[in-house]
């Protein structure tokens, strides 16, 4: 093997380590998707429970007829944003460091929004009549309102989800060639089906990055435009605190910091559970914890000017709204939420934090929780003091609402892990293609140097 | 009866990127002078943009199809909301409001206009890369590895010339095939 192919890791042993993450990952790989398996199983039950008993076991009445369910969705929806969206992102800039960690990134993205579109379905209760939600033409009298922000999350998650899924497939096309050529079984056979027959031809490759480029064009206004729209679901009403200017773009980078918490999470996990330590390093690590960074503050000063906006409104029922959030019953959820999302985040800071894995680990969690309550502060409390006084009450969420949001985790983190199991959760060609160039600059960085130098020495003698 | 031609091949792999465009770079010239190569096609583990351009220019057009998939897109979206707005219309009390209504129509046809640019831009990969396709029998595994292919289609007459030079630039393996 010619040295300008690898400093640190072969091409040979990179296909070897990944191709290896499907066949045996750690133990604890089986025990977390036991645990998953287990949560799903909870929340069946308590889906069931709640489609025979009707919503009200889910302490869902007037005024809280959105509630969990919809912050789950938001949530959901937030987190899928990073994967694609920072992949298309840093595809487009060509920032190398993306290509060890971007297919997990785009396949959480998939598994997210897969998870966010059960909770319209569990939140209307009546899951037969699903279908309302899609643009159904009006010819069949159910008129779903095409001017609503409702009908267009149906489009805006539908376009997304297409082209997120296609975004991944399409990236893994390569990748998939290499698993057809050493599998055997049923693997080699659904390697074989999705790989196309893939055969690393000039034509192919050719195709294949200008695709890559032109798709990544797509999703990332695609991405802004989705959780816009499902910004609008609040936005668009006239609910105090929920009919803020601010909240597409508030929306967005909120749904990019918890997506990047996320990233972080999962590059954790697969480090460990995949044994991945010599892909997935903690220089990467400082990079995603870094943009993390930028994005938290970038949030912040969203969220600060929101509050700012409502304070300076004059408007007597936001002004009420947004001392309530911080006093009231829900007082104790805000202040969590602005403990995990805004102090945590500064902890980011210092190297040493970024580049420990189990530090970085922790704090993405709590980074999560804080999203989680920021979504559930935006649904819950403005319901609780609306414009109707004899209307209003505290309502908190139930088992059933608290087992069916536990069971989301554990669906989308079964999904995720079986996604790993089954398809190369680090794009080998991609991870070769950094190794070549980092070489091949590597070694023009030190030809130009020693010219630098001999040019010098050839100056000082012609001086002396 | 017409009779079908055997194409005829030599196939060699390079463990460099170097040696493969080392190779083209002489095949070409041989094949100027004596015009005895019919096809050089490139297999490799990962693009590389210079061998690539060496083997001339590939006419992919994708982005034509992902501008025009995204015009029928926004036609499209635009047509659907105002025909499922207006089909009823004599039946649907509007309430003062337009039938076809512009600023929500706007977010619609823009994700029309999105998915169907994606999904045209995916038509045209599949289209230019000549995929979905059977793999080659005589498919080399090591190139999805860490090879670098070269595939020479040529007349078995010229066998030798071929193989000397493929062997000349450093292949580590040289074979005939037949097709």
């Amino acid at each position: 093997m010619s040295d300008f192919k690898m400093k640190d890791i072969a091409w040979a042993k990179i296909n070897e380590d990944v191709l290896a993450s499907l066949e045996s990952p750690r133990k604890a790989f089986w025990i977390v998707l036991a645990v998953c398996f287990a949560l799903v199983l909870c929340g069946a039950a308590a889906e069931v429970y709640q489609y025979n008993e009707g919503l009200g076991v889910a302490l869902m009445n007037n005024p809280h007829y959105w509630q969990t369910y919809i912050s789950n969705f938001v949530f959901w929806i937030g987190m899928s944003h990073s994967g694609t969206l920072l992949s298309a992102i840093l595809l487009l800039t060509q920032a190398d460091w993306r290509k060890p960690i971007y297919r997990f990134a785009e396949a959480m993205t998939f598994f997210s929004i897969a998870t966010a579109a059960i909770f319209p379905v569990i939140h209307i209760g009546r899951v037969w009549d699903m279908y309302w939600v899609l643009p159904y033409p009006n010819q069949h009298a159910i008129w779903p309102n095409f001017r609503s922000p409702l009908l267009w999350d149906a489009f805006a998650i539908t376009t997304y989800a297409t082209s997120s899924a296609l975004f991944l497939y399409i990236g893994m096309i390569p990748d998939l060639a290499i698993c057809r050529d050493k599998a055997k079984g049923w693997r080699k056979k659904l390697y074989t089906a999705m790989s196309l027959g893939w055969m690393g031809r000039a034509t192919e490759w050719i195709a294949f990055q200008k695709t890559y480029v032109l798709m990544a064009c797509f999703l990332v206004p695609l991405a802004v435009s989705v959780h816009s729209i499902v910004a609008s679901d609040f936005a668009m009403s006239m609910m105090p605190g929920w009919h803020v200017t601010s909240f597409p773009p508030y929306f967005v980078a909120g749904a990019l910091y918890s997506g990047c918490a996320a990233i972080i999470t999962l590059f954790v996990l697969l480090r460990y559970l995949f044994k991945f330590e010599a892909y997935m390093t903690p220089e990467i690590m400082d990079k995603t914890a870094r943009l993390t960074f930028a994005i938290a503050m970038a949030w912040n000063f969203l969220n600060l000017s929101e509050y700012a906006s409502i304070w300076y409104s004059h408007d007597m029922f936001e002004h009420e709204m947004l001392i309530d959030k911080f006093t009231g019953p829900y007082a104790g959820i805000v202040w969590t939420m602005l403990f995990c999302a805004t102090i945590v985040p500064f902890a980011m800071a210092w190297k040493k934090v970024r580049v420990n894995m189990w530090a970085m680990f922790v704090i993405s969690l709590l980074i999560q929780l804080g999203m989680w309550l920021e979504r559930f502060q935006i649904v819950s409390p403005p319901l609780a003091s609306n414009h109707e006084p004899w209307t209003q009450a505290v309502v908190w969420p139930g088992l059933v609402q608290m087992t069916i949001t536990a069971a989301s985790f554990g669906w989308f983190t079964m999904l995720f892990l079986i996604f790993c199991k089954v398809f190369p959760s680090v794009s080998m060609y991609e991870v070769k293609e950094m190794v070549y160039h980092r070489n091949k600059h590597g070694k023009k960085k030190l030809q130009d140097m020693e010219k630098i130098k001999d040019d010098m020495i050839k100056t000082e003698e012609g001086l002396s | 009866m017409r009779r079908i031609r055997k194409k005829h091949f030599l196939f060699a792999t390079y463990d460099d990127f170097e040696k493969a465009k080392d190779v083209v770079g002489q095949l070409n010239a041989l094949d100027e002078k004596e015009d005895i190569i019919d096809n050089i096609e490139l297999y490799s583990p990962i693009e590389h943009p210079e061998v690539n351009a060496m083997l001339g220019e590939f006419h992919q057009p994708i982005q034509r199809f992902s501008f025009f998939g995204g015009i029928t897109g926004t036609v499209l979206g635009f047509l659907f909301a105002a025909a499922v707005g207006q089909s009823m219309f004599t039946v649907q009390p509007q309430g003062g409001k337009s039938v076809i209504t512009i600023p929500p129509d706007i977010v619609i046809a823009y994700e029309m206009t999105i998915l169907l640019g994606v999904l045209s831009t995916i038509a045209a990969f599949l289209i230019y890369s000549g995929l979905p396709r059977r793999v080659k029998s005589y498919y080399d595994h090591s190139v999805g590895v860490d090879q670098i292919g070269v595939e020479v289609e040529t007349h078995p007459d010229n066998n030798e010339k071929i193989r000397a030079t493929l062997e000349g630039c450093g292949a580590v393996e040289v074979r005939e095939l037949t097709s």
